[in-house]
């Protein structure tokens, strides 16, 4: 079976800064057994939550849209990653609105009390994390990773098995490239994530 | 002249838990003396922020919709109420959608320069956020208060209160709420009053 990437590019523009750092962490993921699809989420039609709580009864969102493939593929994947830039001091709307319709998950788990993920298949996924900001201020990643921890954390992905890069201080398109460690630390991570990966799937 | 308040509800979800607290804010401002209006942002058609950096040229948004409306209407109020629930720890995805497409008055502010609030200007322009939460935890809100920093910042308004009730799983709705409603009340009729003094201090 070979190893499945899932990647949300949160960004409206494409090859930005944000999708760009998840890029190269894809490039070092990049193997026989590792089968990769990237989703940028602009074109992905993914709707608002409409917050009607339906899905605490139906087990499923009432909108059909984008959202629908990307369940599955949610489900399918072993390691799910997602890319966002900071607008305003938090992700941007089009992550905010994928991250908020993952309440189909939370009332699977939570209110209907039903498996995400089958049982073997737990603390046997990995989730990713990545930014960039503008601003230059250490603080400026605060507001986005709560709502990216719920996020893994209604898709059965551990606390503990989020990576997180997050690089402020480049604002114009390209400003990555000229990064000193963003390249080669989103390379690092990818292989990384790899191996213990193949290890979990292999445990 | 009355005092405006704008009230701008960020539910999907019409007459739910913010929206009812919102709507309390705003009968008390209206029992206080002021002008009142409310944006619902889901019956308005707005795409979100492209990102494009197009408004660091001229200040001026690509995108013609319903956001620069609501942003004229943001600059021409005395008291700006933003309410949102909190999803995921977070402000919904319509509000967030809205505050991004600020970005041309940000550009104004600091590429531009050709906009500038006076801190006289900010003081008599008052801002609140207005919440609820179905969790319990106190740390819910705080993912929300650096977003809604940033419009008022965006926009030239003192972040001035907030009327934020969690727990309301447990609640069962805002109307069974303790507090909350009468609090948003009071706030409403406080503000008015507040920016009321300040307008006749000169």
């Amino acid at each position: 079976m070979p190893i499945k990437v899932l990647a949300f590019a949160g960004s409206p523009r494409r090859h930005g800064n944000s999708e760009t750092l998840l890029d190269w962490v894809l490039g070092g993921m990049i193997d026989p057994d590792v089968v990769i699809e990237k989703i940028p989420l602009e074109e992905a039609g993914i709707n608002p939550c409409r917050g009607c709580n339906a899905c605490e009864k139906l087990n499923k969102c009432v909108q059909r849209d984008g959202m629908d493939i990307c369940h599955d593929k949610i489900i399918a994947a072993d390691i799910i990653l997602l890319s966002s830039p900071i607008y305003c001091m938090g992700i941007a709307s089009q992550a905010k609105a994928l991250i908020d319709r993952a309440q189909v998950f939370r009332s699977r788990k939570y209110v209907l009390k039903l498996p995400v993920v089958p049982a073997e298949r737990k603390g046997k996924r990995l989730g990713v994390f990545l930014a960039t900001a503008g601003q230059n201020w250490d603080h400026v990643f605060d507001a986005a990773v709560p709502s990216v921890k719920c996020f893994y954390h209604v898709i059965d992905i551990r606390d503990d098995d989020i990576s997180y890069l997050m690089i402020n201080n480049v604002d114009e398109k390209g400003a990555i490239d000229l990064h000193p460690t963003a390249r080669a630390d989103a390379g690092t991570l990818g292989k990384s994530l790899i191996t213990e990966i193949r290890k979990r799937l292999a445990g | 002249m009355a005092i405006k308040v704008l009230g701008i509800s960020g539910s999907p979800h019409r007459h739910g838990n913010t929206e009812t607290l919102l709507d309390s804010f705003l009968d008390g401002a209206k029992a206080g003396g002021a002008e009142t209006e409310k944006i619902i942002l889901k019956d308005l058609d707005y795409s979100p922020c492209r990102g494009c950096n197009a408004c660091h040229k001229n200040g001026e948004c690509v995108v013609r919709d319903d956001a620069i409306m609501v942003f004229d209407k943001i600059l021409a109020t005395d008291c700006l109420a933003i309410a949102s629930p909190i999803y995921t720890m977070g402000i919904t995805a319509e509000l967030k959608g809205l505050i991004d497409r600020g970005q041309y008055l940000w550009a104004r502010k600091f590429i531009l320069k050709t906009l500038y609030f006076t801190d006289d200007h900010i003081r008599r322009h008052k801002g609140l956020f207005i919440s609820t939460a179905g969790q319990n935890w106190d740390h819910v809100f705080d993912g929300a208060f650096p977003a809604i920093t940033a419009i008022f910042n965006g926009t030239g308004f003192e972040y001035y209160d907030n009327i934020i009730a969690n727990n309301m799983d447990e609640y069962k709705g805002i109307k069974n709420h303790p507090s909350a409603m009468k609090e948003a009340f009071e706030k409403g009729q406080k503000v008015v009053r507040v920016l009321g003094d300040l307008n006749k201090k000169g």
